[in-house]
């Protein structure tokens, strides 16, 4: 349990301490519950990307295309999306 | 300065056990020293040679360690980002409302006032990971303001109004004071200063019929 709460996820970089932090509260999985659809897989980098875009046009209001870079931008530094732009 | 995960404690700075734990306590060491130059110089004035002699490493432990300034300073900002909304979510998690969410918020400004102030005031000419890293920060507060917001406008204590709109007009009227504090607070800090103050009027402005 020790190591599973020093999870990140690896396509958000959400920490993961509880399993309801987990997809189906799968604590082997490195990815969160929001970068997971509902049968537990990862998604994809378009859906993921949408997804935060629309967290940051929900929480600041951002113009959508703003958002949509500056989530790009987050998640070419995380482990899943490595190198994507 | 509270905030643990910014502090060496005694045990870090005892000899440490293997070369992964010195290489972390380095980069801790070296963090530590950036925001206190950055705080003190400026984000974009500061030098990676200050901020070595300020961390008692040799200039090219910095980089050693952290493979550009951009990279140094994002890390800053992810340090600063990364205790506040876990601050906030367990008092959101404990039914707090709005006024006490940001209370809170302000709290941790505080306690890294001059760091923040520089942020603000730097921030669109920041390199573009640390403009996305601000972004993310400020979406995670706003996330879990959201909690306690619905909450009081559910009971009837505060008007309707959009999370981001709410969210903006708190930090708009936070940060106009961290960027001039020399004009409001020359002596010291402008959160101790004003801070009940701007708390007190952001919650007139959204109590319905004026009231805190």
């Amino acid at each position: 349990m020790t190591e599973a709460r020093a999870k990140t996820c690896i396509a958000c970089g959400m920490p993961m301490s509880k399993p309801e932090d987990y997809p189906l509260r799968d604590e082997s999985k490195d990815y969160c519950v929001h970068c997971a659809r509902a049968d537990g897989s990862m998604q994809s980098y378009e859906e993921r990307a949408a997804g935060m875009a629309a967290f940051i046009v929900r929480t600041q209001g951002l113009d959508e295309g703003a958002a949509l870079a500056a989530a790009k931008s987050l998640m070419a530094r995380l482990p899943a999306w490595a190198g994507r732009q | 300065m509270s905030i643990k995960s910014t502090i060496l404690t005694k045990k870090d700075r005892a000899a440490p056990r293997s070369r992964e734990e010195r290489k972390r306590l380095t980069g801790r060491r070296i963090l530590e020293a950036a925001i206190r130059v950055y705080a003190r110089d400026g984000i974009l004035a500061a030098t990676s040679s200050a901020i070595a002699a300020e961390a008692g490493v040799a200039h090219g432990s910095v980089f050693a360690r952290f493979e550009s300034q951009e990279s140094l300073i994002a890390a800053a900002i992810q340090d600063f980002g990364a205790e506040v909304p876990l601050r906030l979510h367990e008092l959101v998690r404990r039914g707090a409302r709005t006024k006490e969410v940001l209370a809170a918020h302000l709290k941790c400004i505080r306690e890294r006032e001059d760091f923040y102030a520089r942020l603000v005031v730097e921030a669109p000419l920041l390199p573009e990971e640390a403009r996305t890293s601000l972004v993310l920060i400020q979406s995670a507060i706003s996330f879990h303001l959201a909690p306690a917001v619905e909450a009081d406008r559910a009971a009837g204590r505060i008007k309707a109004a959009s999370l981001p709109l709410l969210f903006n007009t708190w930090l708009g009227l936070v940060h106009y004071y961290l960027a001039n504090r020399e004009l409001f607070a020359p002596e010291g800090s402008v959160i101790d200063a004003r801070g009940p103050e701007l708390l007190d009027h952001f919650m007139s402005l959204v109590s319905k019929g004026g009231r805190k």
